[in-house]
């Protein structure tokens, strides 16, 4: 009989570490460089985080200037985000109490999911698409809408740019721009639109907002905001000089998103994890003093009856995952600013300067762009990070 | 009290096995020997699917616009042979498509169908056609024809449409309708002689673990 009980605790163990290697991933050396150790996690890494790493990688490519790789990526993370209804196997298993948020599909929080789709948007407008990139405009305003009420749909750039598309296609974009006057936003808002202006400016800069875990069990989200070093910019092209400071913040967006169902699903867990545990304990404690104060059989069985379903209690509480999903998109800018300039067809050279809240200019970040504006009406769309390569063609 | 211990036993044994078993059922992977890939109609909706434009609306829509224009009186009891050119579709939804597919659809459904009574122009292959023709007026290829007298026809209609959409997201899921509009307009006079629409309403609501 010893055997059969030695065999039965044997399983025990046995349920974990079978399982661990199921869950375990294939390991990602990382270089440091996004646009080696994306494709390589692309790949070969978790397919739940597949999406995660086609964001980084998308804008990493796109600040190197290669915008078709970035096309790829993008367009693959967004119909990721646009099937995302109905059932879905990985996030049931989020939601479960034996599994961490971590298990679904990454597709992002929405201030994640609105930059794939803004990306995406600028690349359209660069291939002379600006329909498609209104559309991509919209459905990141769209994302934005489960914020908290005075929050939802309230990013300035995403109607600006939507009525600007309207604009370029002979369209009225009066009521988009009505819109952006009505948000409520810390920062000056953009200027009418100029239908002429034919050389769009899309600029970035400061380190985005990356989540963290707090609470008893890592169970609430949290969202960390790092100050930036940059806070405003200017765009300089022969005797234009444009001073350009954010329309739109991301760690705002972030810390403004609200409450989500996944945090009512990962605070129940932590109960469950609680409960289970105290249960666990109270069981084997009084199981213990049963079997060694009560010398009937009865009264042994009981016993060590409690300490058995304590032990179960304790690990089932030990097996549940009460932590909340801290997966970021880390190379996101923190704030995003645009500028439109009229320029004459030919060669231009444009400088953008990036300055520290003081208004000093960051040397270091200058970026230099030679803008090729051609004599029909096509618009030049320009990238500009203060972590892009320089120089670059347009 | 040794038959308790050994019940005890085999009840422990019994219920760590069963732990086994479903613990590792509930990590595993999911379709581990993958999906075959299944061959679906394109006008039937896929088991991934999204609120957007799909496949079985470009089929419902574009099978609609050709029937239609095929039952324009203009054109079933003009002289000649009417001549379309296609204007790209205006895409006001907030979805990103390739907008010349819709209008691609129904070029292709009105050749197969219609059998000549509507002849589309090919002005997206302007650029090659005017290099051989120049090639034909140069003399360095041979010519059926005087390639000085101009035989690129003008339109005597443009195809073209609208895509609009209206969107209503809350927490009960996601709401998107999109009219899809077709119209057929008189090169000549600019009339509308044609129009027609579908519209298509889609709902959805991703999991909890999203929202």
């Amino acid at each position: 009989m010893k055997k059969l009980l030695l065999a039965g605790l044997l399983c025990v163990p046995l349920w974990f570490t079978g399982c661990a290697t199921v869950d375990q991933g294939p390991p990602i050396l990382l270089t440091g460089d996004i646009l080696v150790d994306g494709p390589n996690a692309i790949a070969h890494g978790h397919a739940r985080d597949k999406v995660l790493w086609e964001y980084r990688t998308a804008v990493g490519a796109m600040r190197a200037g290669n915008y078709g790789l970035a096309k790829g990526y993008l367009d693959d993370a967004l119909t990721a985000i646009g099937g995302v209804y109905g059932k879905d196997a990985t996030a049931k298993e989020a939601r479960s109490y034996f599994h961490g948020e971590e298990k679904k599909k990454f597709i992002g929080e929405p201030y994640e999911r609105v930059m794939a789709y803004y990306y995406r948007g600028i690349l359209y407008w660069m291939d002379g698409e600006p329909d498609n990139a209104r559309a991509c405009f919209k459905s990141a305003q769209i994302e934005d809408s489960s914020a908290e009420q005075q929050y939802n749909s309230d990013y300035i750039l995403l109607d600006y740019l939507d009525g600007l598309a309207t604009v370029k296609q002979s369209g009225d974009g009066s009521d988009a721009l009505n819109r952006v006057i009505k948000l409520r936003s810390p920062y000056p808002k953009p200027p009418a639109y100029d239908p002429r202006a034919n050389v769009l400016f899309f600029l970035e800069f400061g380190q985005g907002p990356t989540k963290y875990a707090t609470g008893s069990y890592q169970e609430e989200l949290r969202f960390r905001v790092t100050p930036s070093r940059v806070k405003s910019a200017v765009v300089r092209v022969e005797d234009q000089a444009l001073a350009l400071g954010p329309y739109d913040d991301l760690d705002f967006q972030a810390t403004t998103r609200g409450g989500r169902v996944m945090d009512h699903v990962l605070a129940n867990k932590a109960v469950f994890k609680t409960t289970t545990d105290i249960v666990g304990t109270a069981a084997i404690a009084s199981g213990a003093i049963l079997a060694a104060t009560d010398h009937s059989d009865a009264g042994l069985g009981i016993g060590l009856g409690l300490v058995a379903a304590g032990v179960v209690s304790k690990i089932i509480s030990s097996a549940t995952t009460p932590a909340a999903d801290t997966r970021s998109w880390d190379n996101l800018p923190h704030y995003l600013s645009f500028a439109a300039l009229r320029l004459a067809p030919g060669q231009h050279t444009a400088t953008v300067e990036f300055r520290d809240p003081t208004g000093y200019t960051l040397p270091n970040l200058t970026k230099t762009i030679t803008l090729n504006v051609p004599a029909d009406p096509h618009d030049v769309v320009v990238y500009v990070s203060d972590r892009s390569q320089t120089p670059q063609t347009r | 009290m040794k038959s308790m211990i050994n019940r005890f036993g085999g009840y422990l044994m019994v219920a760590a096995t069963a732990a086994l078993f479903t613990g590792c059922a509930s990590t595993g992977v999911h379709n581990p020997s993958g999906v075959p890939v299944t061959e679906m109609r394109p006008d039937e909706r896929g088991f991934v699917a999204g609120t957007g434009v799909e496949s079985q609306d470009l089929v419902a829509v574009t099978d609609k616009m050709a029937r239609g224009i095929l039952s324009i009186p203009l054109v079933q009891q003009a002289q000649g042979t009417p001549r379309i050119v296609l204007d790209p579709v205006k895409n006001e939804t907030r979805f990103p498509i390739n907008k010349d597919i819709f209008l691609t659809r129904i070029r292709a459904q009105l050749n197969e169908k219609a059998a000549g009574k509507v002849l589309f122009l090919a002005r997206d292959r302007m650029a090659a056609l005017e290099k051989e023709r120049d090639l034909k007026i140069s003399g360095q290829v041979t010519s059926s024809a005087d390639p000085h007298v101009v035989e690129f026809k003008g339109a005597d209609f443009f195809l073209t449409g609208t895509l609009q959409g209206l969107t209503t997201r809350t927490s009960a899921g996601t709401s998107d309708y999109i009219l899809y509009a077709f119209q057929l307009i008189d090169a000549r006079t600019s009339d509308i002689i044609w129009e027609s629409s579908a519209e298509i309403k889609k709902q959805g609501l991703e999991d909890a673990a999203y929202r």
